[in-house]
């Protein structure tokens, strides 16, 4: 700018020694930025045509020698003059990249805009943290949901992986021919299938399906002692089968069976029924007129849980008893994952030739019974956690926007050190989204906290997707961002006059 | 820009209508120059708040602008901050015409070249004293030499020269009402502004704060700092180099 009121006043010169100027005593020493030399070409532009006329060549070297000046250090009085030089030069050199005018635009360092948007955040601590409540509330009952619910399915699965998934059962429909369609010993031929942990075969019928048993032979008037039971019978290996246990005594074995003892094992339920606890002084039982020893209590039943309450006898007694001699089901265990191979080649192994007779009822796929668990749980309580979630928003909105009125005097201030709408605006948005963020890492870690929580308690292994506890804090950002758009917005409209005045 | 004979640099398509009237063209040590600054609010009826407004401030002037209230003042030093504009009339601020400016470019500046001090002092109550002044510098690219690693010592440079050496790390509500709008002056300072625009600078202080802060004004100004004081104390106006009046809109110099 010396350069051009040089150009233009022939007596500029003098201005530079003349004392009477209160810049002028400075204006001999000013330190120029090596980027004035820009400032020729800039400041020349109001005034151009006279500037470019007149004095294109002679303020070349003018400025040469002011530039020549540099060397000396800047007093503190130059220091805004200085700037005003340094800034034309910016001026210059954003003309030359043809920015509109050549004046700078603001700019803002994104570590400013953290500090400031942090500062703000902190400058009301205990509000901050009450305001991050709605999204925490969102945002753990979101993790809890989907946490839980993925435990607890993994869970239920679990338990089906347990028991129905390696559970085969082979039902033999009745047939009137001599012939039975499955023999006993066709359970030898599944056992040595692949996969197969324990398989035991099983009659009964509807003729036996409720058969009077009494505990002991006096029939006393009044007294009612006999209890109406199913009879079964089954192959030795019938505990392992249904995965129980005995709790006393012990099961038929293969010599009972051979010998035609008439012996029975009762289940645990018939047991309590009859009013047998135990087996050491040798009850008997009397169904159809006869007399059965009581060897052993079966309980703990998972599968085929109406045996508790059965009366089972060796195969051949039932057939000579009571005509119970035709297989009607085979009950598999496998092991985990080999029960479809297993359905298939279980009835080839018992009816070579006539598999297609028999029926397998094998478990449902295991993925899809994941699934169907999933789903029910987290419906109502996802919708639970969204709403959580928008009043979450509501709440930190309703607050920025309290926060912005109440500093509407910093907005003015901020404005006057040359904020522009948009850097108020994003400081706004940055402070509400940080406490969105701050919601949703806290909603994460409690929510987190809850599902194992829930775990230990209910002895599950708790799962919790890797997915969940980064996306959560994500979504208490996203949630605060958009909570922030309207109030920003204010922020930013408001006229700095006004704010000032506030 | 537009109204003055101008070069025209071949990448800008700015179109430049000349203007008869305007022919003044400030030179490099006018700091400010209002050229027949008229501001009319738009109301019923109309209020011409400035009319026909003549001013220049050279650098390095210590100015004082007096008047009761409604006479236009807040007016003037709005527009003067480049927080308003003129209805019509030519700002010339530090060499450059504002009228034409975007907000961007009025905003950005307003932050470089100009140094507020507000009679409520507008500091941040929840930030130091040094993140206060050093916030003058938060809005704007870095300049060479002045990266934002040294601001924290400018700022405390800012201090020193205001005479709050002793306060560093201190909050507002720990100083008195003279120290916080020394802390406002060393925040306007931080920018390097070709102007220093002071709003009632003492209206919240008492005399004797008001004595220090006008000593700093004194000592500011004689390190050629300019200095425009907008106030109705006679005390505050005493001090300045030139007093203008104004009243009902109009600007009249003050002889002594």
């Amino acid at each position: 700018m010396r350069a051009r009121s040089r150009a233009l006043d022939p007596a500029a010169p003098v201005d530079q020694t003349e004392p009477a100027d209160p810049a002028a005593p400075v204006d001999q020493a000013k330190p120029v930025d090596p980027a004035a030399s820009v400032d020729q070409a800039e400041s020349a532009d109001p005034t151009a045509p006279v500037d470019r006329a007149k004095s294109a060549d002679p303020a070349e070297p003018t400025d040469q020698a002011e530039r020549m000046d540099q060397a000396e250090p800047a007093d503190p009085p130059l220091a805004d003059r200085d700037s005003g030089r340094r800034l034309t030069a910016r001026r210059g050199r954003a003309r030359r990249r043809g920015k509109a005018r050549g004046i700078e635009r603001p700019w803002m360092d994104v570590r400013d805009l953290w500090t400031e948007a942090l500062a703000g955040v902190l400058a009301r601590p205990v509000r901050s943290a009450l305001t991050t409540l709605g999204t925490v509330l969102g945002i753990t009952t979101l993790v809890i949901t989907i946490g839980v619910s993925a435990t607890a399915g993994n869970q239920i699965v679990g338990r089906f992986d347990a028991l129905t998934a390696t559970s085969v059962t082979v039902v033999v429909p009745p047939s009137q021919d001599p012939v039975p369609l499955v023999d006993w010993s066709g359970v030898d031929a599944v056992r040595r299938l692949a996969g197969v942990v324990s398989v035991a075969a099983l009659a009964d019928s509807d003729d036996t399906a409720s058969v009077q048993v009494r505990a002991n032979d006096v029939v006393s008037p009044g007294d009612v002692t006999g209890q109406t039971m199913a009879v079964v019978g089954a192959s030795p290996t019938l505990p392992a089968a249904v995965r129980g246990r005995m709790t006393a005594g012990r099961f038929f074995d293969a010599g009972n069976i051979a010998r035609h003892d008439r012996v029975a094992v009762l289940g645990d339920q018939a047991a309590q029924l009859l009013g047998i606890s135990s087996i050491r002084d040798s009850p008997a039982v009397f169904l159809k007129g006869q007399a059965y020893t009581v060897i052993g209590i079966l309980g703990e039943v998972e599968r085929e849980q109406q045996l508790s309450t059965s009366v089972i006898l060796p195969p051949t007694t039932a057939e000579d008893q009571l005509d119970l001699g035709m297989v009607t089901r085979v009950l598999i265990n496998t092991a985990l994952g080999a029960a479809k191979q297993v359905a298939h080649q279980a009835p080839i192994a018992l009816a070579p030739g006539a598999e297609n007779a028999l029926a397998v009822t094998a478990p449902p796929d295991p993925v899809r019974a994941r699934k169907g668990v999933q789903g029910d749980v987290n419906g109502l309580f996802l919708v639970l956690g969204l709403v959580s979630l928008v009043v979450g928003a509501i709440g930190i909105a309703n607050v920025t926007l309290v926060t912005v009125m109440e500093r509407i005097g910093e907005i003015g201030l901020r404005r006057a050190l040359g904020a522009s709408r948009r850097q108020i605006a994003g400081q706004f948005l940055v402070e509400s989204t940080t406490i969105g963020l701050l919601g949703g890492i806290i909603g994460a870690v409690l929510g987190m906290v809850v599902v194992v929580a829930v775990s230990a308690v209910r002895d599950w292994t708790p799962v919790l997707d890797v997915r969940l506890a980064f996306g959560a804090p994500v979504a208490g950002a996203l949630v605060g961002l958009l909570a922030g758009l309207y109030p920003s917005l204010r922020a930013s409209r408001m006229e700095p006059v006004d704010a000032l005045r506030s | 820009m537009t109204g003055l004979p101008t070069s025209v640099p071949p990448d800008d398509d700015t179109v430049i209508v000349p203007r008869a009237d305007a022919v003044i063209v400030p030179d490099a040590d006018t700091v400010i120059q209002l050229v027949s600054v008229d501001r009319t609010f738009d109301s019923e009826p109309p209020v011409h708040a400035l009319r026909d407004v003549n001013l220049t401030v050279r650098r390095g002037e210590h100015l004082s602008i007096v008047g009761p209230s409604g006479s236009g003042k807040s007016t003037l030093l709005n527009t003067l901050g480049l927080l308003d504009r003129p209805t019509s009339g030519a700002y010339w601020l530090d060499g450059v015409e504002t009228n034409t400016l975007g907000d961007l470019e009025r905003t950005s500046l307003r932050g470089s070249r100009i140094g507020f001090v507000f009679q409520s002092f507008h500091l941040l109550p929840y930030r130091t004293v040094d993140e206060n002044v050093m916030l003058a510098e938060a809005y704007r690219r870095p300049r060479p030499g002045r990266g934002r690693a040294g601001r924290r010592a400018r700022a405390e440079e800012a201090l020193e020269r205001v005479g709050l050496a002793h306060r560093f790390g201190f909050r507002p509500d720990r100083l008195s009402g003279g120290e916080r709008q020394r802390v406002a002056i060393a925040r306007a300072l931080m920018s390097e502004p070709a102007l220093l625009l002071c709003d009632e600078p003492t209206g919240n202080l008492d005399s004797e704060n008001t004595e220090s802060v006008l000593d700093l004004f004194d000592q500011l100004s004689q390190q050629g700092m300019t200095l425009v004081v907008i106030t109705h104390e006679e005390a505050v106006s005493k001090r300045a180099d030139r007093r203008v009046r104004i009243s009902d809109g109009r600007l009249t110099e003050e002889s002594r």
